[in-house]
């Protein structure tokens, strides 16, 4: 019986499936009605500047027709950024501008486009083209990201960016996202960029996945992506801890990018965070997130919370890659329900 | 969380015990069939009398007919006689039907017919006990021939019931002389049910002719003869000629008592045909039409009780939960991927009017010349309210054109594509080509192959006529179904297609 066997090797993994996601994550630590912060990137934007957090500049919104006109005076000061939908997903209706040429627009992959088509373009936005459902939808323009040197050996085009889940500000695993040829510079699992697994201790990257399957070097440059030390690891674990915070949500997936001269910043946040992060660490997560849980019980128990350095030392102590290979005691055994 | 399961498992017992409760009230209770094709057995009891009229005397056939008191429930009776007047009295448990007419000549010919069912019929109470009876009295070697026979019969038996075995054994030998005395010559079973009926009387204890109709597929029948005794808590039956005791399930009491079935005046060469025809009919239709009869309201509070026209519209919608339980399996335990969450139900409707491989071939024809209309419009840069009329005119267009096509052709069924949801395909077609945009091919194919799967599987469901049969009278299995889909809510298990997805994790383990 393959299925039964596969069944009991991936429960003894804590490997989570959708329906345990859902069930005992999304649907108990995110409440729906703080749902709107997260699927909206101007307001994460605007909470997480609230909050202090490191986040790419907003230069302007466009949130009506009229105000297409303003795009110009917006985008004057700026010679490259990013006109994104603010409801959009998986990365559809976003235009990356690096440069201008001659009156007009240069693409990161190098295609020239008019002024006009960067109008239409707003106007489809609003019109609700990209957003889900086809609401209407407003228009984000902002500071375009320059991924930092280190990542130009691993990652074709795009900008490579990484992905920590959390569980109640608990970064619970990571994985670094990059692009390849054929997920046309988009750091999305589902269109064909890698997921490489990171060492939440270290900030180490580990083994890589493509497609659902383990793989060791980039399909476009060949590069190995294991062992390259992200830069500011604990910068990166910060950030994504003090998500919980600026959310309420409990159980997110926090994007985040390294900018060559700002550093660790963050992209957006996921209520509903994939699951192929597991298979880019090796590891299950359903594991993981009931070692934060009991911990959570027991400092209940306690009368105590955390603060944001105390829960990424806590991640770091027991998410490590090397710890977490060992035996160790003080792990309470998993499933108690 | 704990009360929040708690709350649950409590809720889906309940459910689960109402759902079983209703419909086992229904089935077991109420006698609703469990499936349609049930059938039962349908008597029709059709007598002719036949006689010739004595020309200037007023004519007056009396005429037994079946007591409606039995186990058995009357469908329908009718009395088929031009120019005579009918009157149907009963006495001592009895009905009896009086034609009479003040003249006629020649032949005349009568008739009575009577259906009925066994089923659905309520217990009726036995007749009543008869009243204590007195010895017939007899003279000279007659009153010796029964004293002779009585004292035998007396020392062997123990009680009313080998009493009466005992003399039936005895009357039924006839080269007995005293019994030979007592019969004068006769041999039929009515004589000998005479001669019984004296020496039971002379031990004072009741009897009764009854005359009872086999439930057979037979033309002229003649009534049977069975007594019957009371022993002073039941009615006993025992054949006059062959003393067998206990009366046969499929006997039909017509009359009790010693006068003839016909008793006429004003006429002569009478003769009764008794005829037993046997059919089947729809245990549903069977029940209803009882219902009618009763008058209870057994069915009325069913959706049958509906008119016809929204009984159909019912019986397609009472299966739509079947349908989402089947999406509800195929996503969340099998983990197929489909458009959108209920859009396979839609298209599993609309497959009703087109049949299930014209309704696979015409949508897929649709939507791959949607989807190549929906990527050309793309480059079109169009907003999206006017490019989703765009392309629903053109999916009304398609219809119309392949309606067309195909009806010249000779082929009528492709004219049902005329009320296949435009709207439904619209929406298929925009949903594909967003997820062809957003996940690529592979992915929407995927999703496209899913739906068609998820449609066909429960379009195939829904149309099954046992279950939808089954559904539409005991629409309280949709609790269980709830019940079910509660439970499913809280199912963390993996999907089927999962195992597939997380192969690689279960390697090194």
């Amino acid at each position: 019986m393959f299925f039964w066997k596969t069944w009991k090797a991936l429960q003894a993994q804590g490997v989570m499936g959708i329906n345990r996601r859902n069930a005992d994550y999304v649907l108990k630590y995110n409440k729906r009605h703080l749902y709107p912060v997260v699927d909206d990137k101007i307001l994460t934007k605007e909470r997480a500047i609230a909050a202090g957090i490191n986040v790419p500049e907003m230069y302007g919104i466009i949130d009506t027709e009229k105000d297409i006109d303003k795009f110009d005076s917006i985008v004057a000061p700026y010679s490259d950024f990013v006109v994104k939908p603010a409801q959009g997903a998986g990365g559809d209706g976003i235009l990356v501008i690096a440069d201008r040429y001659e009156g007009r627009y240069r693409t990161v992959s190098g295609k020239i486009i008019s002024h006009e088509e960067i109008e239409h373009h707003i106007s489809s936005i609003l019109s609700g083209l990209y957003s889900l459902g086809g609401h209407r939808d407003r228009v984000l323009i902002e500071y375009r990201v320059t991924p930092d040197e280190i990542f130009k050996s691993i990652s074709y085009e795009g900008v490579p960016d990484i992905r920590i889940i959390c569980l109640m500000g608990y970064p619970v695993m990571g994985m670094l996202r990059l692009p390849t040829r054929q997920s046309g510079g988009k750091a999305n699992l589902h269109q064909g960029a890698i997921g490489v697994g990171v060492d939440l201790a270290t900030g180490l990257t580990l083994k890589g996945t493509w497609l659902n399957n383990i793989i060791n070097k980039h399909p476009d440059t060949t590069n190995p992506v294991e062992g390259v030390q992200l830069p500011d690891w604990n910068g990166f674990m910060t950030l994504a801890a003090s998500c919980y915070e600026l959310s309420g949500l409990g159980y997110i997936g926090v994007d985040l990018v390294l900018d060559q001269d700002k550093g660790p910043l963050i992209l957006e946040l996921n209520a509903r965070p994939g699951l192929n992060i597991q298979i880019a660490n090796d590891t299950g997560l359903t594991a993981r997130c009931h070692l934060v849980e009991h911990h959570l019980a027991a400092l209940k128990k306690a009368g105590k919370t955390e603060t944001v350095d105390e829960r990424v030392a806590f991640s770091q102590l027991h998410f490590g890659a090397q710890l977490n290979a060992e035996p160790s005691d003080t792990q309470p055994s998993p499933e108690p329900a | 969380m704990h009360s929040i399961n708690l709350h649950l498992k409590i809720l889906i017992a309940v459910l689960v015990s109402l759902g079983f409760l209703i419909t086992g009230y229904q089935i077991y209770v109420l006698d609703i069939p469990v499936t349609e094709d049930e059938t039962d057995d349908i008597w029709s009891l059709d007598a002719k009398v036949e006689f010739r009229a004595t020309p200037g005397t007023p004519i007056k056939a009396q005429f037994y007919i079946p007591p409606l008191n039995q186990e058995y429930v009357s469908l329908n009776e009718s009395f088929i006689s031009n120019n005579y007047g009918v009157s149907v009295n009963s006495q001592n448990g009895n009905r009896r039907v009086t034609w009479s007419s003040r003249r006629a000549s020649g032949n005349q010919t009568l008739y009575y017919r009577l259906v009925l069912t066994k089923r659905y019929s309520e217990e009726q109470a036995a007749a009543a006990p008869p009243p204590p009876r007195q010895p017939i009295p007899l003279e000279g070697p007659e009153q010796i021939a029964a004293d002779a026979l009585i004292n035998p019969i007396r020392q062997h038996s123990a009680d009313i019931e080998t009493f009466i075995s005992e003399t039936i054994r005895r009357v039924n030998d006839i080269t007995d002389d005293n019994v030979k005395l007592l019969l004068n010559g006769g041999t039929g079973a009515m004589d000998k049910a005479r001669v019984i009926d004296l020496l039971l009387s002379n031990a004072r204890i009741p009897l009764e002719m009854v005359h009872t109709i086999r439930l057979e597929n037979t033309e002229a029948q003649s009534p049977e003869l069975w007594l019957r005794s009371y022993n002073g808590e039941r009615w006993m039956y025992f054949h006059p000629e062959t003393g067998q005791q206990g009366m046969p399930d499929n006997r039909l009491v017509w009359w009790t008592g010693p006068e003839p079935l016909l008793s006429m005046e004003g006429g002569r060469q009478s003769n009764v045909a008794l005829t037993v025809t046997n059919s089947e009919m729809n245990a549903l239709r069977l029940a209803k039409l009882t219902t009618e009869n009763r008058a209870s309201a057994l069915l009325e509070y069913s959706l049958y009780g509906l008119p016809l026209q929204a009984q159909r519209v019912y019986q397609v919608m009472i299966m739509i939960p079947i349908g989402v339980l089947v999406i509800l399996v195929l996503r969340n335990l099998i983990g197929v991927q489909t458009l959108g969450t209920f859009t396979p139900v839609l298209i599993a409707l609309a497959f009703r009017e087109t049949d299930i491989v014209w309704g696979i071939a015409l949508f897929t024809i649709i939507i791959a010349l949607g989807l190549s209309l929906r990527s050309y419009l793309e480059h079109l840069k169009l907003q999206m309210l006017p490019r989703l009329s765009v392309v629903l005119t053109f999916v009304v267009l398609l219809i119309a054109v392949i309606s067309l096509i195909s009806h010249k052709l000779g082929m009528e069924r492709a004219l049902a594509v005329s009320l296949f949801p435009m709207v439904i395909l619209t929406m298929t077609i925009e949903r594909l080509s967003i997820t062809w945009e957003e996940r690529g091919a592979g992915h929407s194919l995927k999703a496209a192959v899913g739906t068609m799967i998820a449609a066909t599987l429960a379009h195939l469901l829904m149309t099954i006529p046992e279950l939808t049969y089954f559904v539409f009278t005991f629409p309280a299995v949709l609790l269980i179904l709830v019940a079910f889909m509660l439970a499913m809510g809280r199912y963390r298990g993996y999907r089927l297609t999962e195992l597939v997805r997380f192969k690689a994790l279960s390697k090194q383990a």
